[in-house]
């Protein structure tokens, strides 16, 4: 299919421009969550959207008797039981003995079981408007409407201008929590504010990637772009890059070979952008490391020999 | 007038049950330069902590310069031990002193110009300048604790809270920090240093507090650093403390 | 044996056989490890049917084992190159292998219909649906004895290794001074969880796995200050939860991995609560010891 037999095509154009959007938005945002060491709370967080978008559409539909497929409606059923995930996993590890990983493990799961027995629910009942609510599980990127994109660039474009706009606190507060307290600023409204903007750009990505793939949106983009960068701005841009070209790469192809679903297939053009940093980077990569160090004994030998 | 750049009273702390401190009224006078000596696990940076709020106390309070710490922020700076921190951050030596200047920035506003020139001044105090656009990664231990140093002192404060900062440090690292503690010491700031080496505690501090959980002396070092006052924090014989003061 | 009365038995061995392993998960810090190793199942499965055409061979199970193998292994060796830090390895390497698994079944295998609720919830019900009869009498779900073999199979495997995993996950590197070989140890455990959460997938799903795994023992961690009091309550909290899992989802009419999952979360939250109530309790007597220490002194 040549580019402009793709572009003229309203649909792929839709998954196109839909799935960068997320790739920018979750790449930028998720190399904070990278650098806190908490880049699992992404898995949470997807997790936990199910049962979120699940109850703002019973409630949508119930309560207020209208349509229950709102998406800005979803949109802040979850984000608000995303975050609820996210302060639940980290208030237990911080007041237990439970350590991060189980008591993230322990509040996915919750979250999750809680969203497949709602799923079973809605779908036991006569609810106008459920079809559609498969796709949170694995994703469904060709359903993207022109009204879904509007909503994720103004959403995600929300968290970036936060993002912006605190960057100086996000930094401090990622770097040194310790000496951000000791300066003045309070660390938990920081925290709500950073884990809120990352909750969003995962939740704009949940229905078209699936939530089991989200995860790899918000790690592979940051664990990548770490690998050419020395500062923060230049990790978050490159990240973001990395999450927009490989999304877009990868939704291309998979309509281009058909029959492919999208979200798999940009999750391995993400991973192979992965697998090049760590080979190909100019700094740390593992090929330079180790021609490094073997031309590092090679001399040392060679000084040892010469030297009587 | 205030006299006291630093005080506790009633201080206890305890991690989850076992208590780290107990009842610990701690006194600095301002213009002081106060070590704060005693064996492992006894509480010395966690006294720290406390007093700075990053550990919540079980009981009491600290007050700065007579007022709460809420007031007077600006006016207190702490250097953490480097291990505090992943120096496989990705940002460079000038961007992390620049941080010490947000404080005084406070929410939203953006550090500018005059931000990078403080901090350009702070890394020359320390010797550092020539590392300013270095990856931290890529600095020796003592180069960080030069940084970190920096960043204290772009912000400016009257009190300075140094956790070990001579804790493994190469020779130059450690006549810079020497240098920059005589320079505060005669700008009439006050510095609290936890410190391990009794051996040196004598040439930088005038005041010392020996601490094993509890206070066991405080004060004036001439009068309060005794034989038989290290022999007891460090729980040993009035003949092992004179090695220990000699050889640590 | 009643269908019910079967299927019940069946959430309960599958939560024990799981929870078992899961206590030296969780003492080890790998939790989130097992969310990884489960969605590596999927491409081992299909990978497993293309060689066999068969779900019921046992080329599956270990097909699929190895390939939580693989995970594990992959992501142990991205941390320790240094490059990439925190938790963020684990995240890496089961996505891929997700994709790949899930690229191969609507690729190859149009005519297998993908069931996304079957592979992140499992189905139970549908697991316990083949009876074992001997002699003409039924005697509870194929599936049970399965899981039954898993559970002897891990009881077995943790009473073998017991010092040595204990050693090596309270410290590992005086566990290798002492000459245990800390990395076998490692990958013999971590093939041991592969297998049972393999086998334990048709009853879970790749998601909700992780609960009967995780959920028991670190509601059992809360409690107990050894580890034979933690192997102990993790037991009796495995099997609480499998009872009231499958009555919650009998009377909902819901999944009842599900309702597992919810009840253990539940349960968890309720000894959060207890125990931060206890510790409350004993540090106002060691503030008042402490006051009466200063009026001592």
């Amino acid at each position: 299919m040549s580019l402009l037999e793709f572009f003229a095509n309203h649909t792929y154009r839709m998954v196109f421009f839909g799935t960068m959007t997320i790739g920018l938005v979750s790449g930028a945002l998720g190399s904070f969550a990278y650098l806190r060491k908490q880049s699992l709370v992404s898995d949470v967080v997807s997790h936990a959207a199910l049962p979120g978008t699940l109850l703002a559409f019973l409630v949508a539909v119930t309560v207020f008797g209208v349509d229950g497929r709102n998406t800005v409606g979803l949109i802040i059923g979850a984000v608000i039981v995303g975050t609820i995930a996210v302060l639940f996993a980290n208030g237990v590890a911080n007041t237990t003995k439970i350590r991060i990983d189980s008591a993230m493990a322990v509040s996915l799961t919750l979250f999750f079981g809680a969203g497949m027995i709602l799923m079973r629910v809605i779908a036991n009942g006569e609810y106008p408007g459920k079809g559609g609510i498969q796709d949170y599980l694995f994703g469904n990127a060709s359903v993207i409407t022109t009204a879904d994109l509007y909503t994720s660039v103004v959403t995600g474009g929300l968290a970036i201008v936060v993002m912006l706009v605190f960057w100086k606190e996000f930094a401090l507060r990622t770097f040194d929590p310790g000496h951000a307290s000791v300066l003045g600023f309070n660390g938990r409204t920081i925290d709500v504010l950073m884990f809120t903007t990352i909750v969003i750009a995962i939740v704009i990505g949940v229905k078209s990637v699936g939530l089991v793939l989200m995860v790899a949106f918000v790690v592979t983009p940051p664990a990548a772009a770490r690998q050419w960068t020395t500062t923060l701005g230049s990790m978050v841009t490159l990240a973001g890059i990395f999450g927009a070209v490989g999304s877009g790469v990868g939704a291309y192809l998979s309509i281009a070979w058909g029959n492919v679903p999208t979200g798999p297939l940009i999750v391995l053009t993400l991973f192979a952008l992965f697998v090049l940093s760590l080979l190909l980077s100019p700094r740390r990569s593992i090929v330079m490391t180790s021609l490094t160090r073997l031309r590092a004994r090679k001399q040392l030998q060679h000084q040892l020999e010469t030297t009587p | 007038m205030t006299t006291l750049a630093c005080s506790s009273t009633n201080l206890s702390v305890a991690y989850r049950a076992e208590p780290v401190l107990r009842n610990v009224d701690f006194q600095v006078p301002v213009g002081s330069v106060m070590g704060i000596v005693g064996p492992n696990g006894a509480g010395k940076s966690t006294l720290m902590k406390a007093l700075l709020g990053l550990v919540k106390p079980l009981t009491g309070q600290a007050r700065f310069f007579d007022q709460p710490l809420a007031k007077v922020r600006q006016r207190v700076g702490y250097m953490p031990q480097s291990t505090s921190v992943d120096w496989d951050f990705p940002t460079t030596v000038a961007d992390v002193v620049t941080m010490g200047t947000y404080g005084a920035l406070g929410w939203l506003r953006r550090p500018g110009k005059r931000e990078r020139r403080l901090a350009f001044t702070a890394l020359e105090q320390t010797g550092m300048a020539d590392f300013a656009t270095r990856q931290i990664g890529e600095l020796s231990g003592g180069q960080r604790q030069r940084v970190f140093l920096a960043r204290t002192l772009v912000q400016n404060p009257d009190l300075y809270f140094l956790d070990e900062p001579f804790q493994g440090i190469d020779a130059k690292s450690q006549q810079a920090m020497v240098e920059v503690l005589h320079t505060l010491r005669q700008a009439g700031k006050t510095v609290v240093i936890v410190h391990h080496d009794l051996a040196t505690l004598v040439d930088y501090c005038d005041h010392v507090t020996l601490l094993n959980r509890r206070i066991v002396a405080s004060g004036q070092v001439a009068e309060t650093f005794t034989r038989s006052a290290i022999a007891t924090t460090y729980e040993v014989s009035e003949d092992q403390a004179a090695f220990l003061e000699f050889a640590s | 044996m009643s269908f019910v009365v079967g299927t019940a038995l069946l959430a309960a061995v599958t939560a024990v056989a799981c929870s078992l392993p899961g206590v030296f998960v969780v003492l080890r810090k790998g939790s989130m490890l097992v969310d990884a190793i489960a969605h590596a199942v999927l491409p081992g499965i299909v990978v497993g049917y293309a060689l066999t055409q068969n779900f019921d061979s046992p080329v599956l199970i270990i097909g699929s084992a190895l390939a939580g193998l693989v995970v594990v292994l992959g992501t142990e060796w991205l941390g320790r190159t240094g490059l990439i830090t925190g938790d963020a390895p684990q995240g890496l390497i089961f996505p891929a292998l997700f994709s790949i698994g899930v690229i191969l079944v609507s690729t190859n295998f149009a005519n297998i219909h993908l069931d996304t609720h079957m592979v992140l919830a499992g189905d139970l019900n549908l697991a316990a649906y083949r009876q074992l009869e001997i002699g003409g009498i039924s005697v509870g779900p194929q599936y049970l004895y399965v899981m039954i073999i898993v559970l002897l199979v891990n009881i077995v495997f943790l009473t073998l290794t017991y010092q040595k995993l204990k050693i090596t996950t309270f410290d590992p590197e005086f566990a290798s001074t002492l000459g245990i070989a800390t990395k076998w140890v490692n990958t013999a455990f971590m093939f041991i969880v592969s297998v049972t959460v393999t086998t334990a997938f048709n009853a879970a799903g790749a998601v909700l796995i992780i609960a009967l795994m995780v959920a028991p023992p670190a509601t059992a961690y809360l409690l107990s200050n050894t580890l034979p009091m933690m192997l102990t309550l993790t037991v009796v909290v495995a099997v609480i939860g499998a009872f009231a899992g499958f009555g919650i989802a009998y009377f909902l009419n819901a999944a009842t991995s599900a309702a597992m999952a919810v009840f253990y979360g539940l349960l968890f939250i309720v000894t959060v609560g207890v125990e931060r109530l206890l510790r409350r309790r004993s540090q106002t007597r060691s503030n008042a010891l402490m006051s009466l220490d200063r009026e001592l002194s």
